[in-house]
């Protein structure tokens, strides 16, 4: 009994000590945002506020296109998630339950795409966009997004695939279940955590997007919040209070997606982990 | 009938010459400029200036879409190969010369002789972007380092605004406590580094990166002696000065944990961000080492290029650029950043746009300064008239910075790391 409570008190500060761990940081960051200019640079920190101002977020949304470079984020992260998604199912299932001559090779082969640092195709991707008149354009970091995120999104989706018992593909067959029937009706509700956790995936590495931003989008308009935001707070002097207040607002879409599907996310990983 | 339809061709035919003699419409002339002042105030103020431009010239419309510099020197030479460049981009000096190299240059030395006969630039300014038998940008904007620190503090404990080395050291321990650093220098592989490195370098007298044909002389008596005494100075700034750029080193110098900083300005964080008294703001040339004359400090000649080959677009482009020029305006375009950007001509320093600014005037004998500082104003690799357009390869690698950091994080001999430093600008070059 007694070890059972040393047990649980030894976890329970562990616990602690990462949960603070973890977690300081981001208090830190969303504390300051309403704190006055002043005290953000004070030379002690201070954890919790001694002021209170929202001249900040007022700044941040007024006097920038920081709600122009969240709504067109948030349109891109959206759009490169959800193709993402419709593409990597179909895919991961046909890597999974079809037979087709390469299909070990071709598998193993989707992954070179990881193989070379970004920066390498930037030109000539930007040559390609210029091309057909994609540069400046949302629909070229939708495409770009979608292009890197897909390859991991395969391998996880199909590592999800094969959680599924088998009998229960079989059973659908003999009532008469079609390849398409069983991937949307059968398959799709087996691996909604897989969905989730790549889902996720795709979101965060389309939000966290810089390079191919940076370069591929060139009016103001256009932007997303790494690349724009990276210019509101400056070069050579450093508005603490906008930086503070915009990485604030540029976590909140994060945080709600995690809240909203995060338990399927974690369920998904464990899942995904063991066949 | 006859006559009648003879008299309805005739009118038809007078119809559609009238038609076709007359001229159509002028369509404006459309300037697309790209600048890396992102700020939404620096913003906002050059729009400003592009609206009255365009109100006053309706055969010309300028636009402009700010950029960045972090990533400018890839997106420019690809938006040009794939012919979706701006006209106008605005430059620092050692970005120039990817531009020229890849033909996107011709160059405006004409423009800038009519310009410097009307307003008398800065010749340190147009040297910068002079070489090649050529001028490759219209200088536009000066910025320049200076030391900063607070008179108060200084009176407190009595010391006396340091002019040479000896004197800045025992300033900075007298000024080391519990509570302060006595200096805040950066030891960042980073810009900010390179240019407070190349401070000392020019106060020791070991400016010239080349020799005269060319070949790197960095690893010379001078600059080991600078770094040496670099080194000694940074050990008196905060733990993570190895990892600053120049947001950190002003929010030391604002929240009082840093008693003096290197800094182009920090005259609107101190403002907004500390206690805004200008009378306790205190700025002054960087000391120098004992036997040389005078003080002299990093400066970057910021400049416009011309990158449209299509002859009305220059000819509106210097249109645009003789506008922000002309005294009643070009002190509005310097006060996008009031303190920041220094005037490139004779006339600018006297406009009545420029000190007409609320933080111009509360700050005028900071400015003032500041301006004086920036006449002996110089940038590794553009110095003495002679130009090596290979400096931009060094200084995108940071390797002024990265030679400290051998000092400072490795723990090598300045010696050893000027050597090292050497090495790997002839390797970058080659």
């Amino acid at each position: 009994m007694s070890r059972g409570w040393a047990w649980g008190l030894s976890t329970a500060g562990v616990g602690a000590f990462f949960v603070i761990l973890i977690g300081l940081p981001f208090w830190w960051v969303l504390s300051s945002a309403f704190k006055a200019p002043q005290e953000i640079i004070a030379r002690r920190p201070t954890m919790v506020p001694e002021s209170f101002t929202l001249q900040h977020f007022e700044k941040l949304l007024s006097a920038s296109a920081y709600p122009t470079y969240l709504a067109n984020s948030m349109l891109v992260a959206t759009a490169a998630t959800l193709i993402t998604l419709v593409l990597a199912l179909p895919a991961a299932y046909a890597f999974f339950r079809m037979d087709f001559p390469g299909r070990e090779r071709l598998y193993r082969a989707i992954l070179i795409a990881y193989a070379f640092p970004t920066v390498v195709v930037l030109i000539p991707l930007y040559g390609m966009f210029a091309a057909i008149g994609l540069v400046d354009s949302l629909v070229a970091l939708i495409i770009v997004d979608v292009a890197f995120a897909l390859p991991f999104s395969v391998w996880m989706l199909r590592s999800f695939l094969a959680t599924v018992p088998k009998e229960i593909e079989e059973a659908a067959e003999i009532d008469g279940a079609g390849t398409l029937t069983l991937m949307v009706r059968i398959m799709l509700p087996l691996v909604a955590p897989g969905i989730a956790s790549v889902g996720i995936f795709a979101f965060i590495t389309s939000w966290t997007e810089y390079l191919f931003a940076s370069v591929l989008i060139v009016s103001d308009s256009n932007r997303t919040i790494p690349v724009g935001f990276s210019g509101i707070i400056g070069q050579y002097q450093v508005d603490w209070g906008l930086l503070l207040a915009g990485s604030t607002l540029a976590i909140l879409p994060v945080v709600a997606l995690f809240a909203l599907i995060g338990r399927w996310f974690v369920a998904g990983l464990t899942e995904g982990a063991v066949k | 009938m006859r006559l009648m339809t003879t008299a309805v061709l005739a009118a038809t035919a007078l119809t559609a010459v009238t038609l076709v003699a007359r001229p159509a419409a002028a369509q404006p002339v459309e300037l697309m400029l790209w600048h890396m002042e992102q700020p939404p105030h620096r913003v906002a103020r050059v729009q400003e200036l592009i609206n009255s431009f365009n109100a006053a010239h309706p055969d010309i419309v300028v636009t402009q879409e700010p950029q960045n510099w972090g990533e400018i020197y890839a997106k420019a030479p690809a938006a040009i190969a794939a012919g979706t460049g701006p006209d106008l981009l605005f430059a620092i000096p050692d970005f120039t010369p990817i531009l020229k190299d890849i033909g996107a240059l011709t160059s405006v030395a004409d423009f800038v002789a009519e310009l410097d006969a009307e307003h008398d630039f800065v010749d340190s300014t147009v040297a910068a972007y002079s070489y090649d038998g050529g001028v490759w940008a219209v200088p536009l904007y000066n910025m320049a380092m200076s030391l900063w620190y607070r008179k108060s503090v200084f009176e407190e404990a009595g010391i006396a605004v340091p002019t040479t080395w000896p004197e800045w050291k025992a300033a900075a321990e007298a000024l080391s406590n519990d509570e302060t650093w006595g200096i805040g220098l950066p030891a960042n592989r980073q810009l900010y580094t390179d240019q407070t490195v190349y401070d000392f370098m020019v106060n020791n007298g070991a400016s010239e990166l080349y020799n005269e044909d060319g070949t790197i002389r960095f690893d010379n008596p001078q600059t080991v002696e600078a770094y040496d005494f670099y080194a000694q100075m940074q050990a008196m700034s905060p733990p993570d000065s190895t990892s600053w750029t120049w947001g950190e080193a002003e929010a030391c110098f604002s929240s009082r944990a840093c008693a003096m900083i290197l800094q182009f300005t920090v005259i609107t964080t101190y403002d907004t961000q500390a206690e805004g008294d200008p009378e306790d703001l205190g700025v002054a040339p960087i000391p120098h080492a004992e036997g040389q004359d005078e003080s002299y400090t990093i400066a970057y000649p910021n400049a416009v290029m011309l990158l449209s080959q299509d002859e009305a677009k220059r000819e509106a482009a210097e249109t645009f650029i003789r506008y922000l020029l002309e005294p009643e305006n070009y002190g509005r375009f310097l006060n996008m950043e009031p303190g920041l950007f220094m005037p490139v001509t004779a006339d600018g320093a006297t406009a009545e746009s420029f000190w007409n600014d609320p933080l111009a005037q509360k700050y005028r004998s900071q400015i003032e300064v500041m301006i004086e500082n920036a006449q002996n104003g110089m940038l590794f690799g553009f110095t003495s008239g002679r130009t090596f357009p290979s400096i931009a390869a060094i200084s995108a690698q940071n390797i002024l910075a990265e030679t400290l950091q051998r000092i400072v994080v490795d723990g090598e001999s300045p010696a050893d790391a000027v050597a090292a430093g050497q090495a790997r600008m002839m390797e970058t070059i080659e």
